[in-house]
């Protein structure tokens, strides 16, 4: 990873599973597929941008501490969830929007792996067309 | 830096700057230089591979997700040799005569634009699928709105050879859509006119323009070697888009001149809203948006079309997370689309403006107005698609994840207009209109009727930035009509301006 430390990568991964439950269940060719598209859509943004995504990390991290004195990666399923909901729905449109950008990159690097694909059904063909009477 | 004499650059390869291109190139005929820069690539056809990321990455400007100011929108448009042409689904219209009456733009009469948009309907091969090419998902919307007494009408596309792949967002493999990279540039190239891409144009003053030509991994090299070149033009036409046109005129110090340049924006802030049918359905392939209603135009200010979008974006547009985003994922074969579109309105507050490091910025905020729009039609479009026979939609704004059949009759409890909040929910525009806009009056207006910039006779600008309201309609054909008309003012008045 270019655009993430070992730590935080390791973290995103943690929370990217309570976002897309599947990606708790990938293999390490799809982990690998995974961050590879998380490093180009972060290289593709803005510098800030970047470090905002960082900062917004360390967040979820802590955001638990104060109510159940540990820290995201330590909390139940139940509770990470919690975390995640609260995120969505935060009054603060700050958090909202960063909650929204962490959302946005994990579906990117999980449902952009044309591995994951058949798993919904979603095989692009050629002769569209033709396939529409088949 | 290298220098280059020009008559005539054009900045953008898109609808806009595609068909001036093609407008003026039997000037090269009388040895009339003519440039075009396009920021991106040309790419070739076996690098248009269907795949979404890599080709939102190739495509488009930051992936198709720059963000507003704000942070509660995101803007698509594309960098490649054609623009937004290259992605675009090719639906055809026309812009309707009351859209020109508001924009109350004098010496700018909708037959004019109706007469030049039959033009370019006609050129770039634009008809009625037949009804064997129309998939369940745009037959479904019409069952819907059928059922329920909405009027719904079918787009006009400009395909040719088309295989129905359904992949026309992320570049058609087939070259079946008749953008301009399909018609208008290779004519335009085979006149005479330079077409040069990887080249970033950063400023066009007096007649100059300052252009940097990258070498990238991908697509054809670009006909100049990397570097910077300093160009010198007799005209310069900006057809970058609403917003790098604009952009490009500040960065170049118009915007001293010019008190509304940048002003004005629209963006047709749209959502995409998803149900999911008890059978597998033919959606993601066959031609993906056929339908239309403009049922709500005047009422709710929106419209809504059939759409069908791959994994990522479907998945970012739906709420939530967890198992049951990805249970509605799963059901991805069953899942019909529709696509809101708000009819906004232009306000001082919405405009572009270049960030400190000469970046764009786009200060967009969701007004009421357009937030009741987007509110209403996620419920038109949910009752739609109960009418058509979903057993449970996902309406972003809804109490919960999805709504089923038994709730049908309960939208208005279940879709809380105050669940309807910026960065609530995924809102995007592939509709940047305005920051340029015509006018009589350089207080209020950018250009006149015709494209030239107020008080500099040199300078024109030929894309949807000119448009002083949102055109209601896809936009793109309105963009070569007035395309159109600024390359024949520029004919009209080249030897003039290069003496």
């Amino acid at each position: 990873m270019k655009h993430l430390s070992q730590e935080r990568a390791s973290f995103l991964l943690t929370v990217a599973g309570r976002i897309v439950p599947e990606i708790r269940e990938m293999d390490p060719d799809g982990i690998s597929r995974f961050f590879g598209i998380v490093d180009g859509a972060l290289g593709g943004r803005p510098r800030k941008a970047r470090r905002q995504f960082g900062a917004f990390l360390g967040v979820v991290r802590w955001l638990g501490l104060p109510r159940w004195g540990m820290p995201f990666e330590r909390l139940d399923d139940d509770r990470q969830d919690r975390v995640l909901r609260w995120l969505q729905r935060c009054p603060v449109r700050v958090l909202r929007q960063g909650f929204w950008a962490l959302r946005t990159i994990v579906f990117m690097a999980y449902y952009g792996q044309p591995e994951v694909w058949p798993s919904l059904g979603y095989e692009p063909r050629w002769d569209g067309n033709e396939a529409l009477h088949a | 830096m290298r220098e280059v004499k020009a008559d005539i650059v054009i900045v953008g390869s898109g609808a806009g700057g595609g068909t001036v291109a093609n407008e003026l190139a039997p000037l090269c005929a009388d040895g009339i230089r003519i440039i075009v820069f396009e920021q991106g690539p040309r790419l070739r056809d076996d690098e248009l591979t269907g795949r979404e990321v890599e080709m939102a990455q190739r495509l488009y400007f930051e992936s198709g997700g720059m963000l507003t100011h704000d942070r509660s929108m995101t803007l698509a448009w594309a960098r490649a040799y054609g623009g937004s042409t290259t992605v675009y689904t090719g639906t055809s219209m026309v812009v309707p005569g009351h859209v020109i009456e508001a924009w109350n733009v004098p010496g700018l009469r909708w037959d004019d634009v109706r007469e030049r948009s039959k033009k370019y309907l006609e050129e770039n091969n634009v008809h009625l699928l037949e009804e064997r090419l129309i998939n369940e998902n745009n037959r479904l919307f019409v069952k819907g709105c059928t059922a329920l007494g909405y009027r719904v009408r079918q787009f006009p596309v400009n395909v040719e050879g088309c295989r129905g792949l359904g992949l026309c967002n992320l570049g058609c493999p087939n070259g079946a859509k008749r953008g301009t990279h399909r018609v208008q540039l290779p004519a335009a190239e085979r006149q005479g006119v330079e077409v040069v891409t990887n080249a970033t144009v950063s400023s066009v003053t007096k007649r100059r323009c300052l252009v940097t030509v990258a070498h990238r991994e991908i697509g054809e090299p670009s006909s100049w070697e990397p570097g910077e070149y300093r160009v010198t033009a007799r005209v310069v036409v900006v057809a970058g888009n609403a917003v790098n046109s604009p952009v490009l005129l500040f960065r170049s110090g118009f915007g001293e001149y010019l008190p509304a340049l940048g002003r004005g924006i629209t963006l047709h802030p749209a959502l995409i809203l998803a149900a999911e049918h008890d059978h597998p359905l033919t959606n993601f392939f066959g031609f993906p948006k056929s339908y239309f209603t403009d049922e709500f135009r005047e009422d709710g200010r929106f419209l809504l079309e059939t759409c069908m979008y791959y994994p990522f974006t479907t998945a970012k547009n739906l709420n939530g997370f967890g198992a049951e985003h990805s249970s509605f994922m799963k059901g991805f074969r069953s899942m019909q689309q529709i696509l809101v579109l708000a009819l906004d309105d232009p306000a001082d507050t919405n405009r572009v403006e270049v960030g400190r490091h000469g970046e764009p910025v786009v200060r967009y905020r969701l007004g009421r107005n357009v937030l009741d729009s987007l509110h209403a039609s996620m419920k038109t479009a949910a009752r739609i698609f109960f009418a058509a026979g979903a057993r449970r939609v996902h309406v972003p704004a809804g109490t919960t994840f999805t709504i089923g059949t038994a709730d049908a009759g309960r939208l208005d409890d279940l879709v809380p207009r105050s669940n309807v909040r910026p960065g609530g929910m995924s809102i995007s525009s592939a509709h940047l209109m305005g920051g340029c806009r015509m006018g009589a009056d350089e207080k209020t207006s950018v250009t006149d009727a015709w494209g030239q910039v107020h008080g500099i006779p040199w300078l024109f600008v030929a894309d949807s930035s000119l448009f002083p309201r949102c055109s209601e309609v896809n936009p793109y054909v309105t963009v070569m009509a007035l395309a159109d008309r600024v390359a024949q003012r520029v004919r009209e008045r080249f030897k003039e301006l290069a003496s």
